[in-house]
């Protein structure tokens, strides 16, 4: 069985370009069982090049979230494969799997899940301390980053007393100071004003050009989608569109 | 250096809560160190006491003299034994005794009686029988080996043979026994004191000098021949050890020494039931403290279950999870001793100088306690810091492996 395993991951190692972050084959996920049984996501096939900036969109339960996770790391799949950076990861667990996230995957939550007792810095430092990246190194990424999103002076606060887009954006900050493979972003606009949300995006969409940085993110909202570069659509768990626009 | 910065972040930021958990763990730890600190300090009141009686620390013997006990069954070569004893630092005191169960012969009554004979001074520095004597003088050196005018050796009596024989200050005890020869050992001894009280070891007890003992057994040949050595220590916790050192040290097998846990071993069992009894009560103070720490614990990492999620999502490691649950516990107990101890420490030492005195006075075989003191030792503050510190740690032991094992994403979906 193990083998077998490998040899696919051999395999896929050889016929998949350099570029690619993301590979799903055939994933699937499902709650429940008989009555109760949910199809989630059916069936995805998806590959994301590093530098995209894919939304994916569809109406509510239409699996976005459950992608998200899978893609992530964070949920297994009921059937299917997740290759990042060529790696399988289901196969991975434990520390592998802690450590593969850390180091190659930037979370950007809704609800923007700051470390409450952290500062702003501290939060944006915390996956660099983790990685035991030197302290001249840590500051200046932080620094650099604290300024390209407009954090300047805003370091030393804690997450309470930040607003809401500001606290976003260190979020994101959080996610991109690892200079991970991907960063996955489910809704982070859901909980912002238009205003804001637009403005987020756009500082992500600085990022995804300036630093070739691959974003992934899920979105009801079609002011938000519009500066996507790619739109997979998902309805009822299965994708029914996936379009490139220059 | 992360996870210790934010446990301590973490303890601060709930203070009314980290200050309930330490002020209940706090005072878990000052109850657990003064009971423990009152029953260590009424024990070894108690011991002291009770040896210190008449018992000694560490008693010296022929073979089996304790169970079966003989006339013939002599320590030889006492002096050198003592001397070489008595050069100890540990040892205050070493009492040389001879035993003869005897009849004792007053106005016109007779009564058994357990005659032994002392060294004086030696007994007065072992046990507290001089402050016994309640009429009359006691023995010193001088009363003791001059008989008086009528020849007559002076003797001590118990408070209830004096009383049964109707004896007095002054008067004549007449004591008949066996003597090592096999004769009818046969005196008149002149009272002059009479010790204890009716309920006390020594009620039917006559001492006289070893001299007069010696004399009276027609062994007056022999001075260096006694049945009992009687050994007071510095320390009564040294007991055994010193009873072990002292055996090997001896080079005689046909000596034996024993702790007084050995010599009176009834009471020494009694005690230690009676010890377990208070351990259990401490039990119970632990398993009240632990369930109030286990609820603000559990409370604590439930609430935060999805901070936990997110910590784990971006990567932090199970284990750094598991670690910073129980580092947060472990301070928090750190703390919470430091606290106990500032309140417990200052009485404790009242205790152990002042003690509570005891509305009644209580009599234990005829040893009457009337202050209850309190101890202070390593034993007393270490014991309730390892039993506080282990037992937050064990109810810790749960939720941060329920926070180490949770899968991120039900984590982050928790509300
Ligand atoms: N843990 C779960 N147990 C059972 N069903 C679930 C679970 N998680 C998701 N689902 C179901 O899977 C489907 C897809 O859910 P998902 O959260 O991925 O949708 P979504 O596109 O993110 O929706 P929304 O836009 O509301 O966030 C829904 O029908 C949902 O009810
Ligand atoms: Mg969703």
């Amino acid at each position: 069985m193990t083998t077998q395993v490998n040899i696919t991951d051999v395999a896929k190692k050889a016929t998949v370009s350099q570029n690619t972050v993301i590979e799903t084959t055939h994933l699937c996920r499902e709650f429940g069982q008989g009555d109760t049984l949910v199809k989630a996501l059916t069936d995805a096939n998806i590959t994301i090049e590093r530098g995209e900036f894919t939304a994916i969109i569809g109406p509510s339960g239409s699996g976005k979230s459950t992608l998200l996770q899978l893609i992530g790391g964070l949920d297994n799949p009921s059937s299917g494969d997740v290759f990042l950076d060529n790696k399988n990861i289901n196969h991975m667990t434990g520390n592998e799997l802690s450590d593969f996230r850390r180091d190659h995957i930037g979370f950007i939550f809704q609800a923007y899940n700051l470390i409450p007792v952290l500062s702003a810095q501290e939060n944006i430092e915390y996956i660099m301390l983790l990685q035991g990246v030197p302290a001249t190194e840590r500051n200046k990424r932080v620094d650099n980053l604290m300024h390209t999103l407009g954090l300047e002076g805003l370091g030393d606060r804690r997450p309470a007393e930040l607003s809401g887009g500001q606290q976003q954006r260190v979020a994101v900050a959080r996610a991109m100071v690892s200079k991970p493979s991907i960063i996955l972003a489910d809704e982070p606009t859901a909980n912002l004003d238009s205003k804001t949300g637009a403005d987020l995006l756009d500082m992500m969409k600085e990022l995804n050009e300036k630093q070739n940085m691959t974003f992934v993110f899920s979105t009801h909202d079609p002011k938000i989608m519009e500066r996507a570069k790619r739109i997979i659509s998902l309805v009822d768990g299965c994708i029914v569109a996936d379009e490139r626009r220059s | 250096m992360l996870i210790v910065k934010l446990a301590f972040r973490n303890i601060l930021r709930n203070r009314r809560r980290s200050l309930l958990t330490l002020l209940s763990m706090g005072g878990g730890f000052f109850l657990l160190c003064l009971t423990l600190s009152m029953t260590e300090g009424s024990y070894s009141n108690i011991i002291n006491i009770f040896t210190q009686d008449h018992t000694g620390h560490v008693q010296i013997h022929k073979e089996n003299y304790l169970e079966r006990p003989s006339l013939y069954k002599t320590i030889n070569h006492a002096d050198e034994i003592i001397s070489q004893l008595e050069q100890q630092p540990l040892v205050l005191g070493v009492a040389p005794r001879i035993y003869s169960p005897s009849l004792a012969y007053g106005k016109n009554k007779t009564f058994p009686a357990q005659v032994v004979g002392i060294d004086p001074e030696r007994e007065a520095k072992t046990t507290h029988l001089e402050n016994k004597v309640n009429e009359g003088q006691y023995l010193t050196r001088q009363l003791a080996n001059k008989t008086n005018k009528d020849a007559y050796f002076p003797a001590m009596i118990g408070f209830s043979l004096a009383k049964n024989l109707q004896l007095t200050i002054g008067d004549e005890l007449v004591l008949i026994s066996q003597g090592i020869d096999g004769s009818i050992a046969n005196d008149i001894f002149n009272v002059v004191a009479i010790v204890g009280d009716a309920g006390s070891y020594e009620r039917m007890n006559v001492y006289i000098s070893l001299t007069a003992m010696r004399t009276f057994l027609s062994i007056a040949g022999d001075s260096s021949k006694v049945h009992e050595l009687a050994l007071i220590l510095s320390s009564q916790s040294q007991a055994r050890k010193f009873a072990a050192s002292t055996q090997s040290a001896l080079k005689n097998e046909s000596l034996s020494v024993d702790p007084w846990q050995v010599v009176e071993s009834s009471f020494y069992k009694s005690m230690q039931a009676d010890k377990k009894g208070s351990y259990i009560s401490m039990g119970i103070i632990i398993f009240i403290v632990s369930i109030g720490v286990l609820n603000t614990i559990l409370m604590g990492t439930m609430e935060r279950t999805r901070e936990f999620g997110v910590l784990k999502a971006i990567g932090t490691r199970p284990l750094a999870v598991f670690t910073l649950i129980m580092l947060e516990s472990f301070v928090l107990a750190i703390i919470s001793c430091l606290i106990g101890l500032v309140l417990a420490l200052p009485v404790c030492f009242w205790l152990a100088s002042v003690g509570i005195s005891m509305p009644e006075p209580i009599d234990m075989g005829g040893i009457i306690f009337d202050t209850m003191l309190g101890e202070v030792s390593w034993f007393v503050v270490l014991l309730p810091s390892v039993v506080v510190i282990s037992s937050t740690l064990i109810v810790s032991f749960i939720p941060a492996l329920r926070a180490a094992k949770i899968s991120p994403l039900k984590a982050l979906q928790a509300v």
